[in-house]
This record gives C-alpha cells, sequence and structure tokens, in this order.
C-alpha cells in the first residue's frame, strides 16, 4: 500500500517555525519567512536587455497587463507570484459501510429513539433518498506557545473581577476543521470521532452515486479558517489554567510552529426518509454504523397521554392533600 | 558605472545608484544584474505597479486642487510630470517575545447616600449607585510573529514618506524578477540591512504595543509598558513601485514631490503653505469665537 502522505513529507520546513512549505508558497504561511529562492548567484556586473521569447524584442513590464508585456508582438511573460488555488482533497478515507448496511443503521435508530417516538417508526420509515458523500475537511497538527489574559473571581477584592495572565505550551494531533458546505459544525462534530485516519488513501475507491465535495474556499481563505481554529484551541487550552470559578474576557495569542495541514475527503450517507408523508434527514457515519444521528417524528399522542397523565395524578395528589388537611 | 550595451554594443551609462538605465544610441531598456553583498544585497521580492500613469496623474491633480492651505500658484500648477520608480526597501519579520506590565482597571458598584433638595425645598436623604474602578497590576508575557514591516532602503525617499503611502498588499508580492524593473526606474539600496533593522524593530514594536492594548483584560488598563526582544529576524530587500510627481508652481522655488503607492493610489506630499490663507483663517475663526462670546454676554444680561 503506498504511503499517501510521502509527497508531504518531502515538502521543505520553513527555516523559523518549522511548517511544511507549499510549492505555491512565496513566504512561509505560518510566519512570513520569505522562501529561499533557487537563482544562480550572479559573478560580476553586467546590464541585460530583457529579451520577448516570441520577437526578441526588449521587454518592459506592463502596468495594464501588470506583468512584462512585449511592446511589438504583444506577448506576455509569465512571473513567479504566490499562487492561491482552490484546494482538492489529498487523502480519502474508504466507505467500511455499504448502502445496504447504512438502510439498516438507519433502522436500527429510529427503533432506539424512545418511547416518545411513534411506535411503528423503524417499521413505516421508507428511505426516499440515500447518497454517499465525500465531504471535505482540513486536520491540523500545531505545537503552539499560547499567551493569555482573563479576568476571574480568584484574588477578586472590592471588584468581582481579578486579572490573570499565563503563557502555556499546547500541542494538537489531528484536530478536525470541516469545510463542507452540506454538513453543519454540529454534525460534523459527531462525526469526527468515528473515523479512522489511519486508512487514507490518494483516490477515491468506486462508489456508485457518490459524491465528493469540494473545498470551496481559495488557500488563502483556508488559512484563515485554520489559524481561527487554532486560536479556539488556544483558548479553549487557556481556560483549564485560568484560577477561580468564574471568568471572563479571556484572550490569547498564538505562536505556532510546526503548523501541518491536511486535506481528506470523509466518508458519509446522507439519508432522506419518509414516514406518514413527511420527509426527514438522517446521516449514518461511512466508516462506523453505530452511528446514526438526525431528524424523526415524535408522537404527539404518547406525549399528550403523558401530560394529561401527569396532571392528573398532579390533581388527585391535590385533592388528597386537600381531603386529608380537612 | 559604465556597461555594455547587449542590444547594439555601445557604452551605456548608469549611475552607481541606479538598477536600470537606457541606451543612449538603441534605447533598449537595460537592467543591472551584480552579485549581492552582505551591504547591498539583491531584491529578492517585489510587487509591481497596478495603477496606470493616467490613475495616479488623476489622484495627484485632484490632491493638488483640495490642498487648501496652499498658494493658489501650487492649486493651479499643471501635474504631468510623472515617472515610475521601483524604491528598494527592507521587509521585515520576526518572532516578538514580550514582557509587559500594565494597571486594570476592574470596576464595581458602591451604593451611596447623599442630601439633596426636593422640589418643595426640603432637604432629603437618598441613594444612588456608583460606578468604580479597582486598580490592579498585572505582569505576563506575550508571543507572537511580526510581519510585513516595510522599511525604506533609500535615501531618495524617506521612511515617514514611505510609511505615508502605505500599506501594501501583499497579496500581490513576487519573487523578484529583473523583467519586472525593466523600462522603469530603480533605485539600489542605499543602506545596508543592519542599518534599517532598528527602523523596522521600532515598526514592529509598535505594532506589538498596539496589540497589548486589545490583549488586557478588566475594563480598562492603563500604563501599560512593554520590553520586546525580537528572535529569528528577517530582513529582505523588495522592491516597491511608488509613482513620483514634481509640482511645479513657482520657477524661484524648489518643486513639491508628491508620492503615489503604485499600487493602491494611496498619495503624500508636502504642499506649500499660503500664510496669508492661514492669517485670514485664524482671524476668521477669532471672529467667530469672538461673536459666540458677544452673544453669550448679551444672552446672561
Amino acid at each position: 500500500m503506498t504511503d499517501v502522505w510521502e509527497e508531504e513529507r518531502g515538502k521543505p520546513g520553513c527555516g523559523r517555525c518549522g511548517s511544511p512549505i507549499e510549492q505555491e508558497d512565496l513566504r512561509c504561511a505560518v510566519c512570513f519567512l520569505p522562501v529561499p529562492a533557487n537563482a544562480a548567484a550572479v559573478q560580476k556586473v553586467v546590464a541585460r536587455i530583457l529579451r520577448c521569447d516570441g520577437c526578441g524584442a526588449a521587454l518592459t513590464y506592463d502596468v495594464d497587463a501588470k506583468a512584462p508585456k512585449c511592446a511589438f508582438c504583444g506577448s506576455v511573460a509569465h512571473l513567479e507570484e504566490s499562487e492561491d488555488p482552490i484546494d482538492a482533497a489529498d487523502a480519502y478515507l474508504p466507505f467500511r459501510v455499504d448502502p445496504a448496511t447504512a438502510r439498516e443503521a438507519l433502522k436500527t435508530w429510529l427503533g432506539s429513539l424512545g418511547w416518545f417516538r411513534p411506535g411503528d417508526l423503524a417499521s413505516e420509515a421508507t428511505v426516499a433518498d440515500l447518497t454517499p458523500l465525500w465531504w471535505v475537511g482540513w486536520t491540523f497538527d500545531v505545537e503552539a506557545l499560547v499567551s493569555w489574559t482573563a479576568d476571574s473571581n480568584a484574588g477578586a477584592r472590592r471588584s468581582a473581577w481579578a486579572p490573570h495572565s499565563g503563557q502555556v505550551p499546547l500541542t494538537v494531533r489531528q484536530a478536525l476543521v470541516s469545510a463542507s458546505r452540506g454538513l453543519t459544525n454540529d454534525e460534523v462534530e459527531k462525526l469526527a470521532r468515528h473515523f479512522d485516519l489511519g486508512s487514507a488513501v490518494s483516490e477515491p475507491h468506486a462508489m456508485q452515486g457518490a459524491a465528493i465535495e469540494r473545498f470551496d474556499v481559495p488557500r488563502s481563505s483556508a488559512r484563515r479558517i485554520i489559524d481561527r481554529a487554532v486560536l479556539a484551541q488556544a483558548k479553549q487550552h487557556a481556560k483549564q489554567f485560568v484560577p477561580g470559578s468564574r471568568m471572563r474576557k479571556l484572550a490569547a495569542a498564538v505562536l505556532p510552529q510546526r503548523l501541518r495541514t491536511r486535506r481528506y475527503a470523509f466518508p458519509s450517507y446522507v439519508l432522506a426518509y419518509r414516514y406518514r408523508g413527511d420527509l426527514y434527514r438522517a446521516i449514518v457515519h461511512g466508516q462506523d454504523p453505530s452511528c446514526v444521528f438526525g431528524k424523526a417524528p415524535w408522537s404527539v399522542a404518547k406525549i399528550l397521554l403523558v401530560v394529561l397523565g401527569s396532571a392528573a395524578a398532579l390533581a388527585l395528589i391535590g385533592f388528597l392533600i386537600f381531603a386529608l388537611s380537612r | 558605472m559604465q556597461l555594455e550595451c547587449q542590444s547594439c554594443g555601445a557604452r551605456v551609462e548608469i549611475e552607481a545608484d541606479r538598477r536600470t538605465g537606457k541606451c543612449l544610441y538603441c534605447g533598449s531598456p537595460q537592467v543591472v544584474d551584480r552579485p549581492s553583498t552582505a551591504d547591498r544585497p539583491n531584491p529578492e521580492l517585489a510587487i509591481g505597479f497596478a495603477l496606470p500613469p493616467e490613475k495616479a496623474l488623476e489622484v495627484a491633480r485632484r490632491w493638488v486642487k483640495g490642498a487648501f492651505f496652499a498658494p493658489q500658484s501650487f492649486r493651479k500648477a499643471a501635474v504631468e510630470e510623472i515617472r515610475g520608480l521601483y524604491v528598494p526597501t527592507y521587509l521585515y519579520s520576526a518572532i516578538a517575545h514580550s514582557q509587559y506590565s500594565a494597571q486594570i482597571g476592574e470596576n464595581y458598584t458602591v451604593t451611596e447616600t447623599y442630601t439633596t433638595t426636593d422640589s418643595k425645598g426640603r432637604t432629603v436623604t437618598r441613594t444612588r449607585t456608583k460606578t468604580k474602578t479597582e486598580w490592579r497590576s498585572l505582569q505576563g508575557l506575550h508571543s507572537i510573529y511580526v510581519s510585513d514591516h516595510v522599511v525604506t532602503a533609500s535615501r531618495g525617499i524617506p521612511n515617514d514618506e514611505l510609511e505615508a503611502i502605505e500599506p501594501f498588499d501583499f497579496r500581490d508580492l513576487r519573487r523578484f524578477d529583473p523583467i519586472l524593473l525593466s523600462g522603469w526606474g530603480a533605485e539600489e539600496p542605499s543602506y545596508a540591512p543592519a542599518q534599517c533593522v532598528e527602523l523596522a524593530r521600532g515598526e514592529a514594536a509598535a505594532q506589538v504595543g498596539r496589540m497589548l492594548g486589545g490583549f488586557m483584560p478588566g475594563d480598562s488598563h492603563r500604563s501599560l509598558q512593554h520590553s520586546t526582544r525580537f528572535d529569528g529576524e528577517d530582513l529582505r530587500l523588495a522592491m516597491m513601485p511608488v509613482w513620483v510627481l514634481p509640482v511645479r508652481y513657482d520657477p524661484e522655488k524648489p518643486p513639491v514631490r508628491l508620492l503615489v503607492n503604485g499600487q493602491t493610489g494611496k498619495i503624500t506630499g508636502k504642499p506649500p503653505k499660503s500664510w496669508l490663507k492661514i492669517t485670514v483663517a485664524i482671524l476668521l475663526a477669532l471672529a467667530v469665537v469672538a461673536g459666540v462670546v458677544l452673544l453669550a454676554l448679551e444672552a446672561s444680561r
């Protein structure tokens, strides 16, 4: 089996923060250290004329084309600049649950939702649509130094708050950030802990009717999303170092090092099922059929019965107390 | 320095502080390639011109007309000369480790009893809630990356003038290629990196100070001080696009130099002052103040 991350391991690391450098980067995306150029050293002073590859005339930089342009033949030369591509997944986690098992998992889940759901929910629900979906997201590993400040009730005097500060190391491994448009953050959070990242392969396997989501944002926006996720992790980590039982105004600054981001496609089934004419949505994990969640109808009759029964019981107790107190 | 034109073989004279020139005989644009030294590194990064000259002229003309306190001769001066120049700058980045101390204001409320006179003239005792501030000391450590600080490497364009036309949009930053300079004016760096590093550190320390202001807890803060150590410092020579426009308004006086950011169109310059206009404005302001005072006195009689 080929190592899906072999190419990534071959990427150069930033000389200052150790984060991997993408091929298109002019500067490290984490600490902004410029990536060294591979140009050959100039040995002596010379005056050069830069010529058009097409017609041999002297080239000049053209402000309208924002590139060197030949005034004679109009050809435009390419200049190396920081590119901002739309990312694609580097690794796909395979489906380990087939569609039949996904349907069965849905039935099992519907039957396990408790007494307040319709008694015939599992038997009467029919699957209207089942879409295998590879949704996309990033995982990141980072080692960071987190500086924090906050107010807490520890050491408070006249005011209810006292200021505190600290600096702590943070290590995060395989934190998942969703890039999915189809799944909500809550749904992704429920799915995340059931994936086996070690099963990743570089190409999606054949899966009939499977949809593959794309990363809809350019890489620069993706990096801002990751930065926000790192900051959120840092704040969460810092919370445990704030003394006292209450806190407010927690602020964190992060110095990330060796920030490594990976782009994954995660397998899940998005199902639409019909029960008594209404459609409901459910998600079945693509690798673990025990992870199922979604919307399901309530049994209004059962809820009314419980409410009325409780009201009747309360009324009876009230009547008994009243009768005994006379 | 005298170099040979690669097009016609003639001798080309290029000033030592310039990186580009033009052959007098065949008109070919020349770009100088030279070995890099510690004091005079070669450019590694650049931002290309994005603002066309017509737009830069339009911005400059509007700015000249809007200089209200300048002499009329300046406001009516023709803005026609324009030259695109790549200015050598150093792009600074580092890790900033800071130690800070501040007084943090934590608000609390107290209920005060006070006496006052009610509408019937009787003395009554009442209570009110007042917010007070308790000041607490806070010390701490703060570590971040600082980047994108641009300091001039040109004796011709002082740092305060460069700052006035910043920021540059670093999303358009490119790897330096001599072809970017072809047909344009370009200076060699007048300063070595070691001469500019203090200036860059000063800018980075100011950025850290601003960030620390937003980092403080509490309801308010005062006496914020910090001392910052910079690790992993990096200075790279980057060529930045600037339109230079001399405005000639009086044959007796030197032209006023305007600088326009060749990427964003931000403009700076020091317009001459018309002391007559300034005096008239001060006298008018004094007259308005005197009028208001007189009216107030009249009303209070």
